[in-house]
């Protein structure tokens, strides 16, 4: 055990460093759940590219760097720390990119990883149907293959699908086999939302942009080269998919330590300094964070002597979502009656509170999580 | 930065927890409880042999020279069993204070066991059983044989750890040159990394029973109300593993962190017990409310050592003046 840098790990921290110092931008961009907001965080992300910093844990084929986690994890404490924009590519890049690189065939990783590398293709997911939540082995939309066999027709609806207002692809799992329950018979299907037949409507969410949306296909077709991973293997290849997103990709620690950074200097700021009630449940948080963080390292330092991450990552995601609302919900207590203004100068808090509801729900709720941790790590018996 | 533990460490700890797994068993501890000695000479001894008394115990005095990283894990696996006595203390606490005297070679042949007074102690812990005491006297550290304290025994909750007021006469203590909070920091991570071994084992005892026992028809720990609440516990005890863990790189390395990062791992996994404890006898219902259920071994050891070597506000404050600055008015 050695929790000091290494030479070469302080370097890459370095360069990192450098380059976001001299290119994120001074002032916050617009949220990327606004039109404006998308194109300019898109503009953002084809600069993080062409530093090669897009997405630095991919093979440098594909416009990444070949960093290994640890790597990937100083990189995003530098990318927090330093202010830069939230990743509007994030669904392509951190969660079917790596699905890609491991199942994806050599045609499909050419295809699709360099333009989502450097956000000329912004990708959304379309997991969730209306009857399809947290039951998402219930899943109806139907895909059925053309009588010549090269395309899939496909039909339907799904609900929830982030970045789906302006992006230019998406991904979900489709019933293949129309006889099939459940887990079988589902296959993953990557579509262009501009494809005839594709209806996108937008649902304002809580803080009343349009962040997410319906899909609806009608008839839409599309080559069944755009299969990933074997027909009818749309379960496990989606299952890969969520692990990678509750796992370690989707949230790094760093976001929470300098979301918590933020809430002590906010705590100096405008705190009571004699509200020892306060005091402590900064001082928790605080140590939730870094408890955060340890535990992320451990789990990286565990991938690269070989292990593997299974449904510990529900772990994971119930930690960093209760953990963020919690800052948040703090952060509002102390703006007391600031925390009702929705254009002041405490903004980005109010808007981060609003935001911090969604993570207990997203990426499949805190209580799903609970089920497969009691199942799969306590082996407690299946209801 | 590697943030883990050798294949030695690890199978050093596996091999411990083999052979409490066999040789000590809820049944030895309740023998332990029977007859009221908080100590069981045999496991002791037996510890002795394995080397994990003198883990931390230089060479030169019988040990194996490690430090509290090849040491953390085989504490988690004594707290997993509930050893009696005071284990993790002569482990750390006593092999790090007494260092080059004469007791030394005693803590590794396991001859000599050390008991603590060092965070203001009304009643010392294990000192019935215990070969010296370290005490703090006015900042500084003394060593005293137990043989020569007066003792006046008091019931405590858990019967693995006996407790006694004690009395000595002054001539008869020897200083010790260490530094207090050193040794205090110390028994705070031992104790943390006993805490974490507590809490596996509570909740391991409660999926067992969740396993096993039938109402409506099917297990208990088919609801999810059951699986939740357990869920929600051992989700206390993974967040506190790393903390104890790079308390001890800390800690063995002398980081400037050390106090914050040792405050850190106590006040984590006195929450983790106090949740694993609490969970597993909801889980079990009436049943774990009896003297009879194994649970109530683990549960009163996490209930004594949760307050011990620092209650959680101590541990609070002090990762709260690490991070947010000393409170202005103290």
């Amino acid at each position: 055990m050695d929790l000091t840098e290494t030479a070469g790990e302080q370097e890459f921290r370095a360069e990192a460093r450098a380059w976001l110092e001299a290119n994120v931008p001074p002032e916050p961009l617009p949220s990327f759940d606004t039109e404006e907001g998308f194109r300019l965080h898109r503009e953002w992300e084809a600069k993080l590219f062409e530093g090669r910093w897009s997405a630095v844990s991919w093979p440098i084929e594909y416009g990444g760097r070949g960093a290994d986690y640890l790597h990937w994890l100083i990189f995003e404490e530098e990318y927090w720390r330093s202010g830069a924009p939230g990743r509007v590519s994030q669904n392509g890049i951190f969660l079917l990119g790596p699905t890609i690189i491991e199942v994806g065939t050599e045609a499909q990783k050419a295809r699709y990883l360099p333009a989502m590398a450097s956000s000329a293709e912004v990708w959304a997911q379309a997991w969730s149907e209306p009857d399809a939540g947290s039951d998402m082995a219930s899943i109806r939309s139907r895909g059925t293959l053309s009588e010549d066999g090269t395309e899939w027709i496909l039909n339907g609806q799904k609900i929830w699908a982030s970045r789906a207002v302006w992006a230019d692809w998406c991904f979900g799992i489709f019933r293949t086999d129309p006889d099939s329950v459940r887990h079988k018979g589902l296959t993953f299907i990557l579509i262009p939302l501009d494809s005839p037949g594709v209806t996108v409507r937008p649902i304002a969410q809580l803080d009343g942009d349009t962040g997410f949306a319906e899909i609806f296909f009608d008839d839409v077709r599309v080559p069944v080269e755009n299969t990933l991973g074997g027909v009818g293997q749309g379960w496990g290849v989606a299952m890969a998919t969520a692990g990678f997103e509750r796992g370690v990709s989707l949230r790094s620690p760093a976001r929470f330590n300098v979301a918590v950074e933020r809430l002590i200097k906010l705590w100096v700021d405008i705190g009571d300094p004699d509200d020892d009630t306060m005091r402590d449940a900064v001082t928790d948080l605080w140590m939730q964070a870094e408890g955060y963080r340890l535990h992320t390292y451990m789990t990286v330092t565990k991938l690269l002597e070989g292990g593997s991450v299974g449904s510990e990552s529900s772990i994971n995601k119930i930690f960093w979502s209760e953990m963020d609302l919690r800052a948040h919900e703090l952060a509002m207590q102390l703006l007391g009656p600031d925390a009702e203004r929705m254009d002041g100068p405490y903004e980005s808090w109010v808007d981060g509170f609003l935001f911090s509801l969604s993570g207990p729900i997203y990426a499949g709720t805190n209580e799903i999580q609970r089920n497969i941790i009691a199942d799969r790590v306590l082996n407690l018996p299946r209801a | 930065m590697q943030f883990s533990f050798t294949p030695d460490q690890r199978e050093f700890a596996a091999g411990l927890r083999e052979m409490l797994e066999r040789e000590f068993t809820a049944s030895h501890l309740r023998a332990v409880w029977d007859e009221h000695s908080g100590h069981d000479s045999a496991l002791w001894l037996r510890l002795a042999d394995m080397g994990v008394l003198g883990m931390m115990v230089p060479e030169a005095d019988g040990g194996l020279g490690g430090d509290f990283i090849d040491t953390i894990l085989l504490i988690e696996e004594l707290g997993r069993a509930a050893a009696p006595g005071p284990v993790f203390e002569t482990m750390t606490v006593g092999a790090l204070a007494l260092t080059g005297s004469r007791w030394a070679p005693g803590i590794a042949d396991g001859s000599v066991a050390v008991t603590t007074a060092l965070t203001g102690e009304r009643y010392v812990p294990h000192a019935a059983s215990s070969t010296v005491l370290l005490a703090a006297v006015g900042g500084e550290v003394r060593a005293i044989e137990c043989a020569d304290l007066g003792q006046a025994t008091v019931d405590g909750i858990d019967r693995g750890r006996r407790l006694s007021a004690v009395g000595w006469a002054a001539d008869r203590a020897v200083d010790i040159d260490v530094d207090i909070e050193f040794l205090v920091d110390a028994g705070a991570l031992a104790s943390a990394a006993y805490l974490l071994g507590l809490s596996s084992r509570m909740l391991a005892i409660a999926g067992d029973y969740a396993r096993d026992r039938r109402q409506f028809g099917q297990p208990i720990g088919s609801f999810q109300a059951v699986k939740h609440l357990m869920a929600d516990a051992l989700l206390q005890v993974e967040f506190a593993r790393p903390a104890i863990s790079r308390a001890a790189w800390s800690h063995a390395t002398d980081q400037l962190s050390r106090a914050r990062d040792v405050s850190m791992a106590k006040s984590l996994a006195s929450d983790a017990a106090q949740k694993a404890a609490r969970s597993a006898l909801q889980v079990h219902g009436a049943i774990g409310y009896t003297w009879e259920c194994d649970l109530q071994l683990y549960m009163k050891k996490a209930w004594a050592l949760i307050p011990a070597w620092g209650s959680a506000s101590f541990h609070r404050r002090r990762v709260a003046d690490a991070v947010l600055g000393p409170r202005l008015n103290g």
